[in-house]
Formats: C-alpha cells, structure tokens, sequence
C-alpha cells in the first residue's frame, strides 16, 4: 500500500469510528498513550483470557459464578483440545461442516457446548463466549489467518 | 520453547548417527510403503526418513510361530452416571478383542482406565474388562495413580512392572507414571487437587512427571541382560520412550537413560499409550508404535510429528466413536510384527489421512500454539 492510501484508510477508520463510537469517547488516540494506559489495556484483555483458560478447561467454580453450565459429561474443551490447538480460531467465518452452514468461531464454540459436553448452550455475545473467544485467539496468537480454510 | 528445541536437536544427534536404525533384519514391509513427499506433495524432509510403514509393520527375528496380542488403553471412565459414552466405547473395545478369531494370546491395558483415579471408575474399568476372557496385563497410566497414589490401581490390577517371556519375545511392562517429583507438599494441595492437576495435559503444574525412575531403570537393566541382544523384545509403556512433545508429557524425563539401556538390543519394539493418537517412530535401534484411545483423540503435537508418523485422519467430532479404538498386533511366524489400528467404524484405509485437508497434522501448517496462562503461580488456598 503506498502512503497516501494508508493516509486515506486511516481517515476513513477515524471517521467511521467518530460516528458509531459517538463524541463522548472522542478523546481515543487524540494524545499520546503512556505505559500506564497500554498497560491497563493489556491487563482488562489477559483478565479475560484468563477467565477464558479457566471455562475451557472445566473449571467449576468459574462456570458458577458466570451463571453457566457447558458440561454435563465431564469433557471439558481442553480435553480435545490441549494449548487450544485444533480450535482453528484465523480460520472462521467459513462453512462449518458440522453445524452444515457458514458459521463463526462462536457458532462452533456453542456446538461444542452442546454436542461432545451435552452442555447449556451460551449466548453469542455473553460474557462467557467472549472470554472464552479471548483465550481461543489469544493462544493461537501468531497463526496465520486463512479464513474459509477447511 | 528453547530447552525444548535444545532437547530434541540432542536426541537427534544421540540416537540418529548416521547409519543408526532398527537391525536390517527388523526390515520395514516394503509393501506397504507410501512415500510422505506424495502425501504432503513436497520432497523436504524425506531425505533422512523417507519411508514409513502404513500398518507400522515390521520385522520380528525369531519369532517362532504365529500369534496375536491385543492393545486396550486410555478409556478415562468417569463413574457410570457422568458419562456413558466413555463406557460404551470402553466396551465396545472390549467386546472387539473377544471377538478376535483366532483369539488373542493376552491383551495390554495400556493405562489410564480411569478419569479421575477414583475408586469407583478403576471398579468399573476393571469389571468391563472382565468381558475379555482372555490373559490380562496391565500397565498404569497417570490418571489412574495421582488420587490415592496407585492404591487402588494395585488392588485390582496388581505390579505396575513385570517381565514374562512368550513364544520367543520378551515382553516388559514398563510403570512410566508413578515418579512424579512431587509437586503437592509445599503447594499443600489435596489428593483431589493433586489428581486435578495430573488430569490436565496441557497444565504445568504436574511438570515433567513421565519417567522411569532409576530404580525402574536399574530392573530394565538387569531384566535384559539375560536376553540375548538380537532377539525381540516389546516394551509396553504408557508413556513414549523418547522426546516427542515434553509439554504434554509426550515423553519420559529420562529417556537418555532408558535408551543407553536398549541400545545393545537390537530388535526392540515400543508400544505406548497416552498421546490417544497414530504415531510411529525409530529412535536408535527402537521402533515406537502409539496407539489410539477409547476417549478422545489428542491433537498432534504443535511442533509437528516424527518424520515416519503417517498421520491419522481427523476425526469427526460429532461422532464420538470416530478416531478412536484399539490395536490388534500380530507376532508371525515369518518373523513379522504387524500393528493394525482397529479405528471404530472406519476401513483400515480410512484410519490415516490421505489428503490435505483430512490429515490430523496438515490441518494445522498455519497454526501457533501458546502455553496457558491460568495455571502459573498456582498457589495454596490456606
Ligand atoms: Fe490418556
Ligand atoms: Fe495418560
């Protein structure tokens, strides 16, 4: 890309992001970041990871104080699924044979849920699937994307 | 991963002199050659281990006449009301070996009959394998050990260790779980905790636990040296006997140690649990063979598999037979032992990945792994 597009896309980001995001949080990327901001960002993320490593490997108490229940057969998502390897995450959207339709990672994540751990299937855009999507992306950090790969 | 990178490039240097390889009289069956180059469509990494066996078969000196053996492991039974599946696929293995016509001489419980390590899923683990009618021996793995400290895996199924000769082999079972370094006492953990963390592959709080301990060691040792250096010898672990994957415990701690034991014999045959999936390897005059589990399949390891390893095809998740089972091996007469993966529900063409996109590990050339984050600093509650 040469400079004067990315110049271009960047307005049009800033712009985009003017109008959905609304005045209130204008002030985002107007001045500098310091350590301390970059690192609060960095921490309000891997607590969420966290959060995420836990309800994937079938922690209880975690699972308990989120109000959810993704197992009933002892089979926890780590158990296939050590490291979160296999879970593929850079490779959605993309048809998902099983759910027999184009799908994301958080389709396949409530399958999972709901077939192998006879699970309570969770919202899509609840606290639990997003912690659980941070740690899915987190330890798959590095791959590279392929959205659509079978 | 630096210790890791630096273990496996001394294993490569120790165990893979040029010109090091299983006995020539341990000869691969050439017909079931494929080379990898045609199933990866690329010629890297063919130059040294070009050829690997589609049913792992090999050759086997002076075996004197014909006879099968059955494999059964990893069917981390939870009691009865959790899960029904596990048991279901427990028996179905079961009932599969006592079908086998003619019937096999003895079946290997590989380990890991249970979840948990509780007393009642090593009962129930122990009463479906009643089922076989046949000559039993078993060989723990960590889940069955970390509860009470293998006190109820020796009621039912007694010596974690043992030697017997039959039919011109020499068979060793090999105990590679119970020699953890302790890990619980300064973390104060319960024996419910301590067995929770040994239950998690990819935790790190049981660390390197797979060994074989000197004192194993010492008996390896000592067992052997009545056996004359070129006859068959299988060892049973429930552990790989080399670095596969140390992470996951893909391994025993001591492998060096275990190897400079083998390395005079040379007709040496090991069959593992624990890694729930295809996998076979050479590793100085040793031939590796890994079996598949009743549970779950593991995923390859993320830093790729041993260069002879055909891969197993993905499995589907919505079946929960698929990419599971058990293993008939076949001693013959013609000096010849075959493994054959007996993969629930699919042909024997069926159980390695042919293609691309249905191979266990090229599904994963785009995929980086990181080791977890919730298990670091664990600390006690009190
Ligand atoms: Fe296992
Ligand atoms: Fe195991």
């Amino acid at each position: 890309m040469t400079r004067r597009v990315l110049v271009i896309v960047g307005i049009c980001v800033a712009v985009l992001l003017g109008v959905t995001v609304g005045t209130h949080r204008a002030l985002a990327h107007k001045e500098r970041h310091t350590p301390e901001q970059l690192k609060i960002f960095d921490e309000v993320f891997l607590e969420q990871v966290r959060i995420g490593d836990l309800l994937f490997h079938g922690d209880g108490e975690t699972e308990k104080k989120m109000g959810v229940s993704l197992s009933k057969t002892g089979m926890a998502c780590a158990m296939c699924h050590p490291f979160a390897s296999d879970t593929h995450p850079y490779e959605f959207p993309k048809f998902q044979e099983q759910i027999e339709k184009f799908g994301t990672l958080r389709d396949m994540i409530n399958w999972c849920i709901e077939k192998p751990q006879e699970g309570v299937r969770i919202d899509a855009d609840s606290d639990a699937m997003k912690a659980l999507e941070a740690y899915v992306y987190w330890a798959n950090r590095g791959s590279r994307l392929d959205p659509g790969r079978h | 991963m630096d210790s890791l990178e630096r273990e496996r490039r001394e294993l490569n240097t120790m165990l893979r002199r040029p010109g090091e390889r299983p006995d020539s009289s341990v000869r691969i069956d050439r017909r079931t050659f494929i080379h990898k180059s045609i199933l990866c469509g690329t010629a890297a990494g063919a130059a040294s281990f070009g050829w690997f066996p589609l049913l792992n078969t090999l050759d086997v000196a002076y075996g004197a006449e014909t006879f099968k053996f059955a494999w059964i492991s990893d069917n981390h039974l939870y009691p009865k009301d959790v899960n029904t599946r596990f048991v279901e696929k427990a028996v179905r293995a079961v009932e599969e070996v006592q079908a086998m016509t003619p019937p096999a001489d003895f079946l290997i419980h590989g380990g890991d009959i249970a979840q948990l390590g509780d007393p009642v899923e090593i009962a129930l683990g122990s009463d479906i394998l009643k089922e076989a009618k046949i000559r039993k021996v078993f060989i723990p793995g960590e889940h069955d050990w970390y509860l009470d400290m293998g006190a109820t895996w020796r009621k039912h199924f007694g010596d974690p260790n043992w030697t017997f000769d039959h039919k011109g082999v020499r068979f060793i079972g090999l105990d590679t779980v119970s020699r953890a370094p302790d890990y619980w006492s300064a973390r104060k953990m319960s024996p419910k905790e301590r067995m929770g963390a040994m239950a998690t592959l990819d935790g790190s709080i049981g660390g390197p636990w797979a060994g074989v301990g000197s004192d194993q060691l010492q008996w390896l040792n000592h067992t052997l040296s009545s056996w004359p250096k070129d006859r068959p010898v299988i060892v049973f672990s429930h552990n790989p006997l080399y670095e596969y994957y140390p992470p996951w415990n893909f391994w025993v701690r001591d492998w060096r140690e275990v190897q400079e034991i083998l390395r005079p014999y040379t007709n040496v045959t090991n069959v593992h649990g624990h890694t729930h999936q295809v996998l076979y390897n050479e590793i100085g005059k040793m031939r590796s063979i890994g079996m598949l589990a009743t549970s779950w399949p593991w995923p390859y390891a993320p830093e790729g598999v041993p260069d002879l390893t055909k891969c197993m095809v993905r499995a589907d998740p919505g079946d929960y037979f698929d990419g599971m089972g058990w293993a008939r091996l076949t001693v013959t007469a013609a000096e010849r032992v075959q493994n054959e993966y007996m993969m629930f529900g699919r042909k024997p063409q069926n159980v390695f990945g042919e293609a691309l996109a249905d191979s266990g590990c090229a599904d994963n050339v785009n995929q980086e792994l990181h080791p977890r984050i919730a298990d670091r600093g664990w600390y006690s509650k009190d």
